[in-house]
């Protein structure tokens, strides 16, 4: 069998391990958990990847691994830092945004593109606010699933003030008020407008220039996407499949970077196409 | 007979201290529980029977803390940074620097040689640098919060946090857990993490020696421990250093 080429990008962020493969105008893609103990388990997420895509692993022409557990790879061909994987995954998804927010599962980042370039970015990894972790503990404490928060949030009447910004003080702030009556509506929509503001004080660090793009799993609450907007004041764009945006960038650079080698007549190093475990942690 | 009763209502715990004359007769504690005014009321009850009083006996009640507004019995209201400096001058007239750990807040006063507060700065908006963080820990590890000092100080290689996040250092406590380390190298590493947010509150209001450390967290004998090496001075802690604010509320009673 001929082997065609196919590019994949692995993401593996603090929550989901994600897989992008593209090439021959095909684009496959793959979310699974990453997990305290499954993190050095990236190549079983990409074994059902290739499943799922009916491709060979040896048809993957190369690999490039992003996210923070990206040196957890070992079968990727090279690592990219997640900022510029997301910048080339936006530029191809929403050629016309220039302002990433990324809210991803234990940071929330802001990422400023000209051209497709990362010229400035921001992130918060250091506090739980304003990242999912901080909508995953309020969901938990209310007793809605996290997916259904957006929809919950809709029928709010007057979204509830929330004072703390911590989330351990929160999370007692919301129970607080559950108990004083509030309707857990107006709970979880005053949470949102929470964690928007919180997002736009730190990508408001950059010079914010529309479109704005929002990205990661926060990207899938429409209810936080509905508060982002009202407080960046500006309508916000929201990919097809926002938690995919690094790994697709990550297939991207990699296509790029061994079209390019090839021009130059010079094949870029490859790792054996093996499915291994890593064997170190970071 | 002029009894005074001091009311501190913290945000975990509420504290009553009996004074004559500028002298502690008893005192009490108990947590702050879901109403203030209750609270209050009970803590007080307590340490008026301590001190073999009769409530009729109290001259004045003051009331202090967070919670202060909500004490219906109390005669007036003495802001906790006054009250707290008249505590630890009671305690330890040398003091200069109050380090002041409570539930939900980290807070640092600076005093001038005659005991009055001059400056203070304070972090109420993170649980980082306050007695939550050990609640959050002492809950993943199925300890009571008062074993957590003896415990941390078995440590022998204690756990790097990467944040001093109170939800962060949750989720990466479980995965060293997982990976082996111990309770106390958790405990250590909490410390240390807690020790360097509260030094950089101290450094920023000037550290001036004699440095006391009061509120909850003072009770916590391998916090006072770290943040001792992470501030390069020694530290002094009162015996029941949760009662430094009721205590300054009664004295600060007694004396108008």
């Amino acid at each position: 069998m001929k082997c065609t080429h196919y590019f994949a990008g692995v993401d593996i962020g603090s929550t989901m391990t994600k897989v992008a493969i593209v090439g021959e105008g095909k684009e496959f893609s793959l979310i699974g958990p990453t997990g305290p103990e499954h993190r050095k388990l990236a190549n079983r997420v990409m074994e059902q990847a290739l499943q799922e895509a009916g491709i060979q692993f040896n048809c993957i022409t190369y690999i490039v691994a992003t996210g923070y557990g990206r040196i957890n790879v070992p079968f990727a061909d090279k690592q990219v830092t997640e900022i510029t994987c997301h910048a080339k995954g936006i530029s191809s998804a929403l050629p016309s945004a220039r302002t990433i927010v990324d809210i991803g599962g234990q940071d929330s980042k802001g990422i400023r593109i000209e051209n497709g370039k990362v010229i400035d970015f921001v992130m918060n990894d250091k506090c739980a606010a304003g990242t999912g972790r901080f909508l995953e503990i309020i969901a938990d404490a209310l007793g809605v699933p996290l997916d259904k928060l957006g929809d919950v949030s809709m029928t709010a009447d007057k979204p509830a003030v929330i004072g703390n910004m911590c989330t351990v003080f929160a999370e007692q702030e919301v129970i607080s008020q559950l108990a004083a009556g509030e309707p857990v509506a107006n709970l979880v929509a005053g949470i949102h407008h929470a964690i928007a503001g919180r997002v736009f004080g730190l990508v408001n660090k950059l010079k914010i220039k529309p479109d704005v793009a929002v990205t990661g799993g926060g990207a899938k609450n429409a209810g936080l996407v509905k508060a982002l907007e009202t407080r960046f004041g500006c309508p916000v764009l929201v990919p097809v499949e926002p938690l995919m945006t690094g790994a697709l960038g990550a297939a991207l650079i990699g296509q790029e970077l061994y079209e390019k080698a090839v021009r130059d007549g010079k094949e870029p190093a490859r790792k054996p196409r093996e499915l291994g475990e890593a064997t170190f942690f970071s | 007979m002029q009894y005074v009763l001091g009311i501190d209502v913290g945000s975990s715990f509420a504290k009553a201290a009996v004074v004559r004359n500028g002298i502690l007769l008893s005192y009490s504690t108990n947590p702050s529980g879901g109403s203030y005014a209750d609270a209050a009321r009970k803590v007080s009850d307590e340490a008026i029977e301590k001190a073999a009083i009769a409530r009729t006996d109290i001259a004045a009640t003051i009331a202090t803390g967070y919670g202060a507004g909500t004490i219906d019995f109390a005669a007036r209201t003495i802001a906790d940074i006054s009250c707290h400096a008249a505590g630890i001058r009671h305690f330890f007239p040398s003091v200069r620097t109050v380090i002041d750990i409570g539930g939900q807040f980290c807070r640092v006063i600076k005093l001038d040689a005659e005991g009055r507060p001059v400056n203070f700065v304070q972090n109420e908006k993170c649980a980082g640098g306050s007695g939550k963080f050990l609640q959050v820990i002492a809950r993943i590890l199925h300890l009571k919060v008062e074993d957590i000092g003896a415990l941390s100080l078995l440590s022998e290689k204690p756990v790097q946090f990467t944040t001093g996040c109170a939800v962060f250092a949750e989720s990466e406590a479980v995965s060293r857990i997982a990976e082996g380390a111990s309770p106390a190298d958790i405990l250590a590493g909490v410390h240390n993490a807690m020790s360097a947010k509260i030094t950089n509150l101290t450094v920023r209001l000037g550290l001036v020696p004699d440095c006391a450390v009061t509120g909850g967290g003072a009770k916590d004998t391998g916090l006072v421990h770290t943040l001792e090496t992470e501030l390069g001075s020694m530290v002094l802690v009162p015996d029941e250093p949760w009662i430094t604010g009721a205590l300054g509320a009664a004295l600060l009673g007694g004396v108008v």
